[in-house]
């Protein structure tokens, strides 16, 4: 098996796998889009390799490989910068919530004392 | 024994209007109920719909569309209404078409409306520019082949649901692309949906969320979410 064969394959696994958590509900639309991207981009990559050659050779990459390395960790770099900003706002929102309850709390409260007296 | 009615507004920061639409609303509803989902407005949206006197659901942070309109419909069936209307703050929906869409739901001919652009009268009043009606025609063909069923005006916000609705939504509605995606689920699950022709006009004030939206990258991201929940299994559970 070649390289190309094997990154194929495996953007290939990658692509199916997101897509059966997407069936399986564990990921939404919204958070699937970005790694479907990645995958599919992946694939046309190592198919028409060539392009990547030319890209690499291009912008100046002794080796293709070193292109490789750059373009996935740039892409990794990328996608945990998204999570840090889901994440973030989820974090934001949790500590809304925790007020709000609280706040709901004491109002139930409030109206349970006014009901007593 | 009469039945019990609902409508809902979900409001995402809509203060200039949100007034004038209760008031229209107020003037030409017989016997419905009202609630106003306030979606996270960090404008008085919540306080100027408060002066107009009816009920507000103030949703802490904003959910979207679909989040508001599941909480207007998780609060039906708390309230255990018979049947539900959802409309716009913007004005965009005539009151005088409420009773159109209720029809077919008392009737027990639907179990979900849609007010339509694109049925019965000949057009008048807003329709959508070419380039728009072009991406509302090609979600109707895609939800055609998806669902079997055709819908004409896929995006309309202007619909109504009796009680098998209101618990299918209440319990899961989806929240990427609201309107196209629930019809989809409503076919699944076995609703009868009927479209009913209605008027729109053009939003009181301010720019819709969803003009710039609609447009080709919004059309494969619909296409893509449609198909990914094509492969979900019939019982989708809520997330």
């Amino acid at each position: 098996m070649t390289t190309q064969q094997l990154t194929i394959l495996l953007a290939v696994l990658l692509l199916i796998f997101v897509i059966e958590l997407v069936r399986r509900e564990k990921l939404s639309f919204k958070y699937a889009l970005g790694w479907i991207l990645v995958s599919v981009f992946a694939i046309i990559t190592a198919v028409f390799n060539d392009m990547l050659f030319k890209t690499a050779y291009w912008l100046g990459f002794e080796l293709p490989s070193n292109f490789i390395f750059f373009a996935s960790l740039a892409c990794i770099t990328f996608l945990s910068l998204l999570l840090t900003i889901f994440l973030c706002q989820q974090n934001n929102r949790n500590d809304k919530m925790a007020q709000q309850l609280g706040l709901l709390e004491r109002k139930f409260e409030d109206l349970k004392q006014n009901m007593q007296s | 024994m009469t039945s019990t009615k609902l409508i809902i507004i979900p409001a995402f920061n809509e203060s200039t209007n949100i007034q004038h639409t209760i008031t229209e609303i107020r003037n030409s509803s017989n016997g419905f109920d009202l609630v106003v989902i306030d979606d996270g407005s960090i404008d008085d949206t919540r306080a100027r719909a408060l002066a107009a006197g009816v009920e507000v659901i103030s949703l802490p942070f904003n959910l979207g569309i679909g989040g508001a309109v599941q909480s207007g419909l998780m609060y039906a069936r708390m309230r255990d209404y018979d049947f539900v209307i959802r409309l716009d703050a913007d004005g965009q929906h005539a009151a005088s078409d409420l009773k159109q869409l209720l029809g077919p739901l008392k009737d027990d001919l639907a179990d979900m409306v849609i007010g339509s652009r694109f049925v019965g009268r000949a057009l008048e009043g807003y329709t959508p520019g070419r380039t728009r009606r072009t991406g509302i025609l090609y979600l109707s063909a895609i939800i055609r082949c998806l669902s079997g069923q055709r819908i004409l005006d896929v995006t309309s916000g202007f619909c109504g649901w009796n009680r098998k609705g209101i618990n299918l939504f209440a319990d899961s509605y989806p929240v990427d692309f609201p309107e196209p995606e629930s019809l989809v689920l409503a076919v699944r699950a076995g609703l009868r949906i009927m479209e009913v022709p209605v008027t729109m006009r053009q939003r009181y004030s301010g720019k819709s969320s969803i003009s710039v939206l609609i447009s080709f990258y919004y059309l494969i991201k619909v296409t893509f979410a449609l198909l990914l929940m094509q492969l979900q299994r019939k019982g989708r559970r809520s997330l």
